[in-house]
């Protein structure tokens, strides 16, 4: 609680360095917010058969699959990067070793065992602090709630769909059999009871964590300083920057590797940010269109 | 004293031991409980790769109740099967598209999920591909498809009566699986080229 009764501005941190891919997120947003089911399609995409958030789908869980080796003796987070000085190297117990089954495979005979890892990474609306749906929407519908998070209100949405692609990270879209705009809630129904959001309680690892944005800030940077040292050196913080393209995101992410990797982009920006100068530009066109039109009546009476 | 038999189905003689399927097994002679040729015989090499059955966090045993959920459904919605880029290139199987796994008890079809994630197995100098299925699908509920318990055979332990889903062979080809008739025609066709007949595989 801030010092002028407001609530602090609550957020989600998913450090998606532990996240193991169960989408329990998914199915718990669905049960509690009563989203309807987004379609059996198989995507081929590893295990991932949601493909994108969507109107029907507020957490999605990326799975990535790379040939890239994991370290060895690391718990599976990342890797020593080649020529790392400060990044520590296997630690030699001086056991004797042996392959393990299925390592010494390949029709190589098998040097390249373990150049394997699975990325997975639960995806949710950013909850920008510049907010281009909110910026856009004509009836008020999105709206800035106490916990400083950007909500649809379905009562009030007209379906006009200006916020689909005004949002740069391409979350809130249309439902198509009631046209209706809707993204992630940050569950507001539960904040206001003190719950945390559904995703974030059913996470059985913490990847998902819910709590104040400053707290989880200050949290998700010795996070990163920890994987770093532990010789992790892809580990970054992904949307965290209250300098961005929107001012700091409110849901923000531990990433692995280059956010276009998980399907983020990567240096998003506003989208009405450049409105204010579009129509000086357009009022500017206005003005020598009338003088030039002026001049021409002005020019043929003389 | 602990030692190791090999699956009743095996590409592969057992390196420790001179039995080479566990003497006290139980088998079932019925003509849809075909067992196939041992290692090292004519006929072996028609069920060449190793299947493998296993779960889906999404999913809860073999569907019955998590197949019916729309929101598990749609996370894993249908029956697939996943290889080595290796074997997908040496059987020309599409990611994504669909394949048809047989054995000598029954053929099923699902789609293909080509992925490093499964490799080649190099056992006794040579490499042998691995088929992994997940088990959770069936004819009935809202995501349907084929079940993999329909490749097994039935060898039970001889203590806890389990059957050998997790170990067996087969043979995996591109394309959806024939329909009716043409279905158990192609089971038998192989179980000709294999040479399979009520006693193969009973030996111990």
């Amino acid at each position: 609680m801030a010092a002028d009764g407001q609530p602090s501005r609550k957020g989600f941190f998913t450090d998606t360095s532990v996240c193991i891919g169960c989408k329990a997120c998914e199915v718990a947003c669905k049960e509690w917010n009563q989203v309807p089911e987004d379609g059996l399609d198989f995507l081929a995409s590893s295990f991932d058969n949601s493909g994108r958030l969507s109107a029907d789908t507020w957490r999605h869980v990326a799975f990535i699959e790379q040939r890239q080796p994991l370290g060895h003796q690391d718990p599976g987070v990342g890797r020593p990067e080649g020529g790392a000085g400060d990044a520590p190297g296997p630690v030699d117990l001086g056991m004797p070793s042996f392959d393990l089954p299925g390592q010494r495979t390949g029709e190589d005979g098998g040097s390249g065992g373990g150049d394997f890892r699975w990325l997975m990474s639960s995806d949710v609306c950013k909850h920008c602090t510049s907010a281009a749906c909110l910026d856009v929407c004509p009836t008020g519908a999105l709206f800035r709630t106490e916990f400083d998070t950007v909500v649809v209100q379905e009562d009030i949405c007209n379906g006009c769909g200006y916020c689909v692609p005004a949002c740069p990270y391409g979350v809130i879209d249309r439902r198509e059999v009631d046209g209706r705009a809707w993204k992630c809630t940050l569950c507001y129904d539960r904040l206001g009871d003190g719950l945390e959001p559904a995703c974030a309680k059913a996470c059985p690892t913490d990847s998902i964590q819910f709590g104040d944005l400053d707290e989880l800030r200050e949290r998700a940077e010795r996070r990163v300083e920890d994987l770093q040292e532990a010789g992790v050196s892809s580990a970054r913080l992904y949307g965290e920057d209250p300098g961005n393209g929107v001012d700091g995101a409110g849901a923000f992410f531990l990433l692995l590797d280059e956010p276009e990797v998980y399907g983020l982009p990567p240096d998003p920006v506003v989208t009405t940010r450049d409105l204010p100068s579009m129509w000086r530009h357009a009022g500017a066109a206005a003005v020598v269109l009338l003088a030039g039109a002026a001049a021409a009546f002005a020019g043929r009476r003389s | 004293m602990p030692t190791h038999y090999e699956p009743q189905d095996t590409p592969f003689t057992n390196p420790l031991y001179g039995h080479q399927r566990n003497p006290t097994r139980l088998l079932f002679q019925h003509e849809l409980n075909r067992y196939h040729p041992a290692p090292d015989t004519p006929g072996a090499g028609v069920y060449p790769y190793v299947v493998t059955t296993y779960r889906l966090t999404e999913h809860f045993t073999a569907g019955g109740m998590s197949r019916w959920t729309p929101y598990l459904s749609e996370l894993q919605p249908e029956f697939f099967c996943e290889v080595g880029p290796e074997l997908a290139a040496e059987r020309k199987l599409e990611h994504g598209g669909w394949a048809t796994v047989v054995t000598a008890r029954n053929a099923v079809e699902a789609r293909v999920l080509v992925t490093d994630r499964m490799r080649p197995l190099r056992v006794q100098g040579r490499s042998v591909h691995q088929i992994g299925m997940p088990y959770h699908w069936g004819p009935n509920g809202y995501s349907t498809g084929d079940s993999a318990n329909e490749l097994a055979s039935m060898a039970l332990d001889p203590n806890v009566h389990i059957q050998e889903v997790k170990a067996l062979t087969a043979d995996i080809r591109p394309g959806r699986r024939p329909r009716g008739r043409e279905r158990v025609a192609l089971v038998e066709e192989y179980r000709r080229r294999a040479g399979v007949t009520e006693r193969t595989g009973t030996e111990d």
